[in-house]
This record gives C-alpha cells, sequence and structure tokens, in this order.
C-alpha cells in the first residue's frame, strides 16, 4: 500500500518534469500567438521595433544574440582550449587541482556579476579604446566571452582526460613530444567530447542575460560596426518584459522568449546527442 | 641473497643497483636491481602482482619521466652510456627502446598512419620509403596479409590480436634494438595469444626483447632468460630451462610451483 | 634543423602559448574576483543589515530587504524543488532504470539544465504572474524551482545508482518493502552525494537574476509577504549597478560580495562533503 503511493509519488515527480517542459514550449506558443498573426515573418526578418506603434520585428535582437555569441566563442574557444590542455597535460598535479577547482568555482559565480564588472571596468577600456559609449557588441561578446570560458575549459578538459593513459603513453613511447601527443592521440581521440563541450557553452552563451545585459545598451538597432550599441534576445526581454503595455507587445517578447527557447534548446541536444553520447571505445 | 647469472655474450641493457621510488610512496618499489639483458634474446620477467615488473620495465625508456616526482638511482646503461642521465635525448632513447602495452593502443586513425607514425615522428616524409618501411613492418609482425588491402581502414576495427600485432609492427617499423613488452597477451585470446608468441620469438633476430607475463608457461615457451622478481628485488636470474627446473632460490622455488601468490 | 628539432621546437612554442592561455584567462578572471573582493569589502558595514532599501543620497541605506527576500526565495524554490527533485531522481534509478521513458527524462533534464533562465521566467510570468495580476515571490520561488528540480534529479539519479545493488538485495532478503529498502537502505547510503546536490542546486539558483526580473520583481521595501513583489539580491544588485546613484552602486557590489561568498561557501561545501564521503 505505501508501496504503491511512494512509487506512484516519485513517478509523477519524474513524469512532472516532461510535462513542464512541454507546458513551456506549449504556454509560450499560446502567448505568441498573436504576434505571430501579427507579423508573420516579418518578425525575425524586420528590425522596426517601435512599442509606441505596435509595430515589433526582431530581426536587430536575433542578429544581436548570434553575433554575440559568435564573438564570444571567437575568443572563448582558443582560450579555453589552452586552458584545457594546460590542465590536463602541462601543469603539474598541485597546480592542476589548484587551479582545476578555481576554474571549477569561477564557472559558479553568477554571471550578473560578471555583467557588473563588464559595465565598471571593461566598458571604460573599450570606450577609451574604440571611441563611442563603449556598450556595444563588442564588450557583449567579450564579456560573454569571459563569462563562458571557465565552463567551456572545464568541460573541454574533460573531455581530454577520457583520453587513457596508455594511448598517450603509446605516442610518447614512440618519441612524440607531448604536442604531437596532443594534436595526434587526444585531440583525435577526445574530438566529439571536445566539439560537444564547445558546442555546449555556445548553448549557454545564447541564453546568457544577465553577463550581457549591462554592455550592450539594449538598442534595437542592427549594428552598422561591431562596437555599436544593440541588443539580443535576452537582453530585449530583460529590459522591456516587466514594462510592456500592450498585449501585442507582451505576445511579441513572449515570441521572442519561444525563439530563443528553441535555439538553445537545438544547440544543446546537438552537443549532447550528437557529441556527448557516452560511447565506449576499444583502449 | 639473489643469484643472477652472468651473461657471457654481449648485453643490450645492463641494470645496476637500480633503486626507483614512486612520488610519495614510503618505499621503493624497486631495491638495488642489478640485471643484465641478453642481445637478441628474450628476456622474460616473472613474479607476483605488485613486485615491480612493469615498474622495472617502464624504467628501460624512461616512461617514468612523464609523471614528475618519482625519484629513481642507480644505473641502466645502453649503448656504452647510463640512459639515466639528466641529459639524455628521451626522444631518441624511446625511438631506439620500443613498448607494447598491455592493451592493444590502435591510434585513432588509419592502419597505415599508426605505421607510419613513428617514421612520421622522425621526419621521413618520402612516399615510397614511408610505403615499403609500413609494408616491411607489417610483414615483420604478421599482419600484412589481413591489412594490405584496408591500410587507409581506421585501426579501431581491427579485432584485439591484430590491433596489437598492429602496434608491434608500429613499434618495429622505426628500427629499435629492445622491444618492451608489459603483458602484451593479458587481453587476448589464446589463439591470438599463439599469435603474438610466435611472432615474438621471430623478432628477436633483430631486437632484444624483455616481457613480462603472469603467465609461467608463456614464460617457458617463449624467453631465453627468466628473472624472478619479488618485493622489489630480482630474485633470480638466468637460463629459462634452468629457472624452471632447477631454480637456485627457495622463493623462486615455491613461486614456480605454485605455493604463493 | 633537423626534423626533430623541429618537433621539440614547436612544442615547446605550443606549450608556452597554451600556458600563456592559462596566465590570461587566470588574470581575467582573477581581475574579476579582485574587484569584487576590493569593491565589495569596502562597501561592507553593518548597516547594510539592519537598513533597508531607501532612495539615493539617504544615509541609513542598507540590503536588509534584500537578504531577507533572497533569503525567502531560495528558501521557498529549495522546499518546492528539492523533494521534486529527489523523488523524481528516485523514480529514474529506483525504478525506471534502463527504460525509454526513464532515459528520455534524463536527457531532457540535461537539456533543461543548460536551458536560458530568462525563458523560465517568461513562462512564469504566463502561468502565475498574469493569473494573479501582479507580481509576487511565489512566482519568483517557482521559477527558481523549475531551475532547480532537473539539477537535483540528475545528482541523486546518479548518487543513487552508485550504491551497490547487494546492499539494496540484503535488504530485500530481509523482507522489507521496496519503498523501506529505499529510504532506509539507499537514501542512507547516497546521503552525502544527495546533499551535496541540493547544496549545489540552491547554489545555482541562489545566483539567478534573470527569472526574478519579471515573476517576484524588485521593490525596494521590506516584505515577508509571499502575495507580493519581493527584492532578492540579484536583482537588487542589477537595478543598483545600472543606477547612476554612487551609493546605489556600492550597495550593489556589497550585494554582489555577500552573494559571492555565499555561493562559493555552498560550492566548497558541497564538494567537500562528496569528498569526505568517497574517503570513507
Ligand atoms: N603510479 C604508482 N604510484 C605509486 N605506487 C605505484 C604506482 N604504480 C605501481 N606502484 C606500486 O609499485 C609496486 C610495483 O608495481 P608494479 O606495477 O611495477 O608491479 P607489477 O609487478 O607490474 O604488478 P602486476 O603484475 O600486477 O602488473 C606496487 O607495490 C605498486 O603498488
Ligand atoms: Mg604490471
Amino acid at each position: 500500500m505505501i508501496d504503491k503511493i511512494f512509487s506512484n509519488l516519485t513517478r509523477f515527480s519524474a513524469l512532472l518534469i516532461l510535462v513542464i517542459v512541454a507546458w513551456i514550449f506549449v504556454e509560450l506558443y499560446n502567448q505568441s500567438l498573436e504576434a505571430i498573426n501579427a507579423f508573420g515573418f516579418d518578425f525575425i526578418t524586420k528590425d522596426e521595433w517601435a512599442p509606441n506603434v505596435d509595430k515589433f520585428g526582431a530581426y536587430a535582437a536575433i542578429f544581436g544574440s548570434v553575433a554575440s555569441t559568435f564573438l564570444a566563442m571567437l575568443f572563448a574557444i582558443p582560450i579555453a582550449i589552452g586552458v584545457a590542455i594546460f590542465l590536463s597535460e602541462i601543469a603539474h598535479d598541485k597546480i592542476k587541482g589548484f587551479f582545476g577547482v578555481s576554474v571549477e568555482l569561477l564557472a559558479a559565480i553568477p554571471s550578473v556579476i560578471y555583467g557588473m564588472w563588464g559595465l565598471f571596468y571593461f566598458v571604460p577600456i573599450i570606450r577609451d579604446l574604440f571611441g563611442g559609449m563603449g556598450i556595444g557588441l563588442l564588450s557583449a561578446g567579450i564579456v560573454l566571452s569571459i563569462m563562458i570560458l571557465p565552463f567551456m575549459a572545464a568541460v573541454t578538459r574533460d573531455a581530454m582526460n577520457t583520453t587513457p593513459d596508455i594511448l598517450k603513453e603509446s605516442a610518447y613511447a614512440l618519441g612524440g613530444t607531448q604536442w604531437d601527443v596532443i594534436k595526434d592521440v587526444i585531440i583525435p581521440y577526445a574530438r566529439a567530447g571536445i566539439i560537444g563541450s564547445i558546442i555546449l557553452a555556445l548553448g549557454r552563451a545564447i541564453g546568457e542575460t544577465m553577463a550581457v545585459t549591462f554592455v550592450m545598451g539594449n538598442v534595437h538597432h542592427t549594428p552598422s560596426a561591431i562596437t555599436d550599441p544593440t541588443t539580443s534576445i535576452p537582453v530585449t526581454l530583460a529590459n522591456e518584459f516587466a514594462e510592456a503595455d500592450s498585449s501585442l507587445y507582451f505576445s511579441s517578447l513572449f515570441e521572442l522568449a519561444l525563439l530563443l527557447l528553441a535555439m538553445s534548446f537545438v544547440v544543446i541536444a546537438i552537443a549532447k546527442f550528437y557529441f556527448l553520447r557516452k560511447e565506449r571505445r576499444g583502449v | 641473497m639473489a643469484s643472477i647469472i652472468d651473461i657471457k655474450d654481449e648485453c643490450a641493457l645492463h641494470v645496476r643497483d637500480f633503486e626507483f621510488t614512486y612520488k610519495g610512496a614510503p618505499a621503493p618499489s624497486l631495491k638495488k636491481v642489478t640485471m643484465p639483458i641478453a642481445k637478441h634474446s628474450i628476456t622474460a620477467l616473472i613474479g607476483p602482482s605488485g613486485c615491480g615488473k612493469t615498474t622495472l620495465l617502464r624504467s628501460f625508456n624512461r616512461m617514468h619521466d612523464l609523471y614528475p616526482g618519482n625519484t629513481y638511482n642507480g644505473e641502466i646503461e645502453f649503448e656504452g652510456r647510463n640512459i639515466l642521465g639528466a641529459k639524455e635525448d628521451l626522444i631518441h632513447l624511446r625511438t631506439k627502446i620500443g613498448m607494447i602495452f598491455q592493451k592493444p593502443t590502435a591510434f585513432p586513425m588509419s592502419i597505415f598512419d599508426n605505421v607510419a607514425y613513428g617514421m612520421r615522428l622522425q621526419g621521413i616524409k618520402n612516399k615510397t620509403e614511408l610505403r615499403d618501411r609500413v609494408e616491411k613492418a607489417l610483414q615483420d609482425a604478421a599482419i600484412w596479409k589481413e591489412v594490405s588491402d584496408r591500410l587507409k581502414n581506421d585501426a579501431n576495427g581491427l579485432s584485439g590480436g591484430q590491433q596489437q600485432r598492429l602496434c608491434i609492427a608500429r613499434a618495429i617499423a622505426v628500427e629499435p634494438e629492445v622491444l618492451l613488452f608489459d603483458e602484451p597477451t593479458s587481453a587476448l585470446d589464446p589463439i591470438s595469444t599463439q599469435g603474438i608468441e610466435k611472432l615474438v620469438i621471430e623478432l628477436k633476430e633483430k631486437v632484444s626483447i624483455i616481457i613480462v607475463t603472469h603467465n609461467m608457461q608463456q614464460a617457458a615457451r617463449v624467453s631465453d632468460y627468466t628473472g624472478f622478481m619479488y618485493l622489489g628485488e630480482l630474485i633470480e636470474l638466468g637460463h629459462t630451462e634452468e629457472l624452471f627446473v632447477t631454480p637456485k632460490e627457495k622463493l623462486t622455488q615455491e613461486y614456480i610451483t605454485g605455493k604463493f601468490g | 634543423m633537423t626534423a626533430v628539432q623541429k618537433r621539440v621546437l614547436i612544442n615547446k612554442i605550443v606549450l608556452g602559448l597554451s600556458t600563456l592561455s592559462a596566465i590570461i584567462a587566470i588574470a581575467f578572471l582573477f581581475w574579476i574576483l579582485g574587484v569584487l573582493v576590493m569593491k565589495g569589502v569596502g562597501a561592507l558595514n553593518w548597516d547594510i543589515f539592519i537598513f533597508e532599501g531607501s532612495p539615493p543620497g539617504y544615509a541609513e541605506s542598507g540590503l536588509k530587504h534584500a537578504l531577507v527576500g533572497q533569503l525567502i526565495l531560495v528558501s521557498l524554490a529549495t522546499f518546492i524543488g528539492v523533494p521534486f527533485g529527489i523523488l523524481a531522481g528516485t523514480y529514474l534509478s529506483e525504478y525506471g532504470k534502463n527504460s525509454k521513458l526513464a532515459h528520455a527524462i534524463r536527457d531532457i533534464s540535461d537539456i533543461m539544465m543548460s536551458a536560458p533562465s530568462i525563458v523560465i521566467g517568461a513562462f512564469v510570468y504566463a502561468i502565475v504572474v498574469m493569473p494573479m495580476g501582479h507580481f509576487s515571490a511565489w512566482a519568483g520561488a517557482i521559477a527558481l524551482a523549475i531551475i532547480m528540480i532537473p539539477i537535483i534529479l540528475r545528482t541523486t539519479d546518479d548518487m543513487l545508482q552508485l550504491v551497490p545493488g547487494t546492499l539494496r538485495e540484503a535488504a530485500f532478503a530481509l523482507g522489507a518493502p521496496k519503498y523501506k529498502v529505499i529510504m532506509d537502505v539507499v537514501y542512507r547510503g547516497a546521503k552525502a552525494g544527495i546533499l551535496t546536490g541540493v547544496l549545489l542546486g540552491i547554489a545555482r539558483v541562489g545566483g539567478e537574476t534573470a527569472p526574478l526580473l519579471f515573476t517576484s520583481f524588485n521593490d525596494n521595501f521590506f516584505t515577508t509577504d509571499l502575495n507580493e513583489a519581493m527584492p532578492s539580491l540579484t536583482v537588487t544588485m542589477f537595478n543598483y549597478a545600472i543606477s547612476p546613484y554612487e551609493d546605489w552602486q556600492q550597495l550593489g557590489w556589497a550585494a554582489a560580495f555577500i552573494l559571492s561568498m555565499f555561493i562559493l561557501g555552498l560550492n566548497i561545501v558541497g564538494r567537500l562533503i562528496l569528498f569526505a564521503g568517497k574517503r570513507k
């Protein structure tokens, strides 16, 4: 009797997660319907975002999301791979332990703090270097890259660490240097895991809100220069949701949320299912 | 007291008073080991688990140097010098002393590239030379017939025994003087094991071989000399027939008759 | 130069570059941490814990409202999220095991763990704030709980699976019903791991800002009414930091510092518990 109740309780809780996820999609879709009916594809191809006349085109926000994520990846990937190589192959045990834990703890620091730091300390540097306001696409990309770096480095290192020791030793035993072993054995062996880790980090970067909200500008304008202020989907949501005043405005914001969810869902699913499926290899 | 025979022929390697301690370990894993390794013959290392066979084997190509913090002293003589010196060129040393591991370690690349790997590291780029030497190595490793029509295939598609022979081909392709085998058949089925044993015997014409094994029959079948290790010491080194039939040390006797271990 | 010498040189260069990137990364991260500590400690004082939020330029202003609000929101989220998470994890490990359904739930949870948290905020806005007609602590806590559940679920699942099957069998052999076995044997065996999962889950939602922006919203007042908008450290930090007033910005840094210490503390404690559990 109690047994039955308990097992049903656990099953109910487990199913709840599926229900919630489905519900999120359905609810966001329902809320978006008004905007979808009003604008159709124009919503994603036009960049006129004018709440005063109830016209909403999200091109600038979508572009900003893609562009800031792209910039962040551009800066973060080489450094993260460098750090991962350092952590898995170069650093001595003590440094490895200290540095490794630091990286993991830094990945836990709330992203709003990266945003604050960006606004007060990094934006002025960009302003001095490039003129203008400092706030904009470039700042957002760099702050985002710094925010995502610890996570990306940690998961990339974990992927590299799956390479069996004797496989590496076999290459050393043939007279390979560390770099030979890294490029010929570790990277080919852990390729799927490394790519998956990077894509997973990308999936997180797309939806990151607080690190970029401070430094992007929230201007619905497709930037003509890399230092121009612009916006992204999460930035728009963060700034405008609590202030929206018409039902079409709300609906448009919900459609943005739906688009963002779909984008990151697809990216994360690709990382998880295509690259990070645990497969056992021979060695 | 240890009983180590004097090897009259030329030695490939000569270990003298070698002591080895792993990083952080309270006691040395090898204690004052002295051991000649005869040239162009097969020396087997036997002994109970944890006695230091692998540790000794990995000292010959300085594999331990990959992990900082281990300490060792004594001497290992190879080609007239002590290879334990700080100035030893490890890249060069490892091309002279090859190693085969407990499990097959095919790299994630094609069969051809696996065998060519060591040669490419040495800067050999000439296509015909590479192709000839890959073929020769695969023939010497008795696997050429099985793979000649699929050299471009991923090496991980081969069976365990084939992969192990591929690893042997990869090791001999760089023409080493010495080959180290650490329980090379422990992950293989009996038929593959037979193949590897036959191959090891054929290889001694070209290289000197040291093989660690848990299988005393295997040691008896393939080796010319056998060394028995116990708790980090070399207890006895002798001609294989003599050591298994008339061991000089009581410990050796007990071990080969299965009284312990 | 021989081929081998060239390789050795390239090796040195690449390893140098890799070390350099590690130095660059750590320099940036220490810069951020340094700023956080300098600014945060500089802005710390007892007033912060005594006074509530007040208009800029006001001497008696503090973060009491946000600290209490944060505590309420996170506790409420924990009370909602942890039981569901643990029960769901129990289902995966003890009942669902390798079934298709169990794997589907694991996969979906994995994705949810990396999904944008601001979207969760929008969802909760639609299902809680809109029907209620106003922002509320409940809405914020529900948003945080939704973020927390997949984390707790996955760690519980993993940790329960580490409990050896023989232990369960021994208990079954004594005639215990399944729920008893789970409660008395499995949960006990995985206690440290589950606790770590809960702590890391709390740490994760404790740093969330985006899902609170339009659920619990943020008023600059002290409140304990769960049906009202409720301030949180993170949203307060955001509002204060983007304000043009220096004293508010100071308070923002103080909030950032307090929150970071809280989250790092939870992470460290969580790891220590797991580590101590492993050594035993
Ligand atoms: N990396 C290591 N760090 C510390 N101690 C080690 C390490 N590797 C081996 N040892 C210790 O050194 C001793 C010798 O180990 P070794 O691996 O050489 O034994 P072995 O004879 O090869 O055993 P087996 O037959 O099980 O392979 C053992 O006591 C072992 O515990
Ligand atoms: Mg061994």
